[in-house]
């Protein structure tokens, strides 16, 4: 019986710390998201901040812009990182400072990789001044612009370059540690490398490589320095659209800040989910 | 375990919704005071002082001539804490909810809507203006400016701190004919595609910008005592929100984003990425030069039907630990040589809210003699094409309208 509790007991100081303060805000949030916000003179609860929200086209258009980054960026962080790892474990030569090296964008904050995104890929950035002064462009306006735009690939090359080293470390430890026997057996038996990999090394690495995905999905799903800094003003990135209505001079726009803020939780509560789920896969292929 | 989460989470429920009983911040009874004893009380303590913390000048002068000043004159000890407003505001309706009476903000920097929202949800202190010496000496009590704070009557709740204006700023060395009204410059624009912008509101001085463009086209007066209904709004700056679509494939990135900030718009007039910036603050064109990044010929201009003027001031929230050091402080930064050593551009360069009438002769010499810098406009020229702001209640109308009217048409 004392056994059964002593876990919890000693994960008391941590829970505090996300209960008292982690769930105390998430709750807060959610009772103003439903318009009860008494400081101000609030007290009704009603829905209808959720249902304006949700019909509204501005907020339709915030959620597909931050879906179609997450999911473009995501994808090709995935594959480039995947494609990555396997070359690294691939190459024969030592493996040091390939190992070092290419884990170095996880180090480097989001706010920086905004900064470097826009010193290189802005009209004025670094690569069209090369191209000037080659002769490639005439004008720095011939450049194509990629930041500030609708289709956001200022943004999408800023989280694939910091997702691809992450992708590639997870899968890289899973790639080391798989049996070498198992893809000599192959190739004695005349599978072609091709057929290793996709055969016998991607089963193993799968679910690695959905997690992954999910945490850099959830997290380029709601970040906010990063489309703030390389977005366009239509449409805003989910994050920064909660962030311009919390920052609203007139308090009784917070309910809006709250649903959006809200949504994003519910977004993130199912990747959690799914995140488990992608570790009893694991614990699966495990056993 | 599940059990006993549910039953937090249901209790953290019930306490939020209940709230603690209300408790009453201790009483702090002005009227009754002596200003001495208002000093006296002061010597000794710490004042904390809100407010942005972006500009390396203002944090320089607060951190050294003010505190200088005050240390040797009062034994106050100033802690500025850089922090954006709307920041602070939440900070302070936060702690208003959570009945927290020994707050920790003594003075706040704070103008506008943030001070109609902050006076509206009770988290000022005052009325306390009156009770100030140089307040009774050098402001004038009847000047529009000194009683409005963008339209909403200020009661003594807080006291100016400087004047800022909006200037348009240009580089003299490629724009030879200066457009000084909307016709002019959107014909400029179409001279020019791809080569001038705007920051997009929220941002406060791409907000400015597209009020002195309503002004310039409807005039002001009418948005003076507008009521703060969408509808009416809507109509009045109809012919400003035509003329923002009008002028928006000419712009930068064909008017299809706009810089998220104002520094970003200045970093694109220094990479020669547009030809015009603009800023609030009619110093920064010599402040910009002096450190290099704007070129030495750049100059600014106001437009010839006037430009937007506001009074930034300094309040003193509800439930200050400090109020005594709070109103010796205000009371200091309004005396002549802190507004004279403060309207220095290489100190800080903010305009006097002083009343040059009220000023001796010494006083108004020390003014007079202050070098104003490269690309300024003088202090008169300033003064004389002033327009006031609108009802604070006003501006998140207009950004909402250009929101949803400018960067989405033409998708």
């Amino acid at each position: 019986m004392k056994n059964k509790y002593k876990p919890y007991v000693m994960l008391i100081p941590v829970m505090i710390v996300i209960l008292g303060i982690f769930i105390n805000g998430l709750i807060m949030a959610f009772i103003q998201s439903l318009g009860y916000f008494k400081a101000i003179g609030l007290t009704e609860i009603t829905f209808k901040y959720y249902k304006e929200v949700l019909t509204s086209q501005g907020f339709l258009s915030s959620l597909g812009f931050s879906v179609y980054i997450a999911t473009i960026s995501s994808v090709i962080a995935v594959v480039l990182g995947v494609i990555l790892a396997y070359s690294i474990l691939r190459s024969t030569h030592r493996k040091g400072i390939e190992e070092a090296v290419y884990k170095i964008p996880i180090f480097v904050p989001h706010i920086v990789a905004a900064l470097l995104a826009y010193n290189i890929l802005a009209q004025s950035g670094v690569v069209p001044r090369v191209l000037y002064s080659i002769g490639i462009i005439k004008d720095q306006s011939q450049f194509p612009s990629l930041l500030y735009d609708k289709n956001g690939i200022g943004i999408i090359i800023a989280y694939i370059w910091k997702g691809i080293p992450f992708v590639a470390m997870v899968v890289y430890t899973i790639l080391s540690n798989i049996n070498n026997k198992l893809s000599q057996v192959a190739l004695n038996l005349g599978a072609n490398n091709r057929q290793v990999f996709f055969y016998i090394l991607l089963p193993f690495i799968m679910p690695s490589i959905f997690s992954s995905f999910i945490i850099i999905f959830a997290f380029s799903f709601g970040a906010y320095e990063l489309p703030f800094l390389l977005g366009p003003t239509s449409p805003k990135a989910l994050p920064v659209k909660a962030y311009v209505e919390y920052t609203n001079s007139n308090l009784a726009n917070r309910p809006y800040a709250m649903v959006i803020n809200m949504i994003l939780t519910i977004v993130s509560l199912i990747l959690v989910w799914l995140y488990n789920k992608s570790f009893e896969l694991i614990s699966k292929y495990n056993r | 375990m599940r059990k006993a989460v549910l039953i937090f989470i249901a209790l953290t429920l019930i306490i939020e919704i209940t709230a603690c009983a209300q408790q009453k911040v201790a009483q702090y009874n002005l009227s009754e005071k002596d200003w001495n004893v208002v000093l006296e009380e002061a010597k000794g303590t710490t004042v904390n002082f809100y407010g942005y913390g972006g500009d390396q000048k203002t944090n320089n002068w607060i951190d050294t001539y003010l505190s200088n000043e005050l240390k040797e004159k009062y034994d106050i000890t100033i802690n500025r804490v850089g922090m954006n407003i709307d920041e602070i505001l939440n900070k302070l309706l936060n702690e208003k909810q959570l009945n927290v009476n020994n707050g920790n903000i003594d003075v706040v920097w704070i103008n506008g809507e943030n001070f109609f929202t902050a006076k509206e949800n009770d988290l000022l202190f005052g009325p306390f203006t009156h009770k100030l010496p140089n307040f009774n000496q050098y402001i004038d009590k009847n000047s529009v400016e000194v009683n409005y704070d963008f339209g909403f009557p200020v009661e003594g709740y807080e006291a100016p701190f400087g004047k800022s204006q909006f200037v348009m700023i240009y580089d003299s060395e490629k724009v030879k004919n200066i457009p000084v009204n909307h016709k002019e410059l959107l014909q400029f624009v179409k001279n020019n595609p791809g080569k001038f912008t705007y920051p997009a509101p929220p941002d406060f001085t791409g907000s400015a910008f597209i009020r002195n463009i309503i002004y310039d086209i409807v005039g002001y007066e009418q948005f003076m005592d507008m009521e703060a209904d969408e509808q009416i709004v809507r109509e009045a700056i109809q012919p400003a929100i035509d003329y923002f679509v009008e002028l928006k494939p000419y712009l930068w990135k064909e008017g299809n984003t706009y810089p998220s900030e104002s520094g970003l718009l200045d970093n694109m007039y220094s990479d020669n990425e547009v030809v015009m910036t603009m800023s609030y603050n009619p110093n920064h064109v010599s402040s910009k030069i002096e450190t290099g990044e704007f070129n030495e010929t750049s100059r600014s201009f106001v437009f010839d039907k006037g430009s937007i003027g506001n009074t930034h001031f300094l309040a003193i929230p509800y439930n200050s630990e400090n109020k005594s050091g709070a109103l010796a402080v205000i009371d200091y930064i309004l005396s002549v040589e802190a507004q004279a050593s403060k309207y220095v551009p290489k100190t800080w360069g903010d305009l006097p809210v002083l009343d040059n009438s009220k000023l001796n002769h010494e006083e108004k010499a020390l003014f007079d003699n202050i070098n104003i810098g490269k690309g300024t406009i003088s202090q008169d020229v300033l003064l004389n094409n002033r327009l006031p702001e609108m009802p604070a209640d006003l501006v998140p109308i207009i950004e909402k309208i250009w929101m949803e009217n400018v960067p989405k048409k033409g998708e």
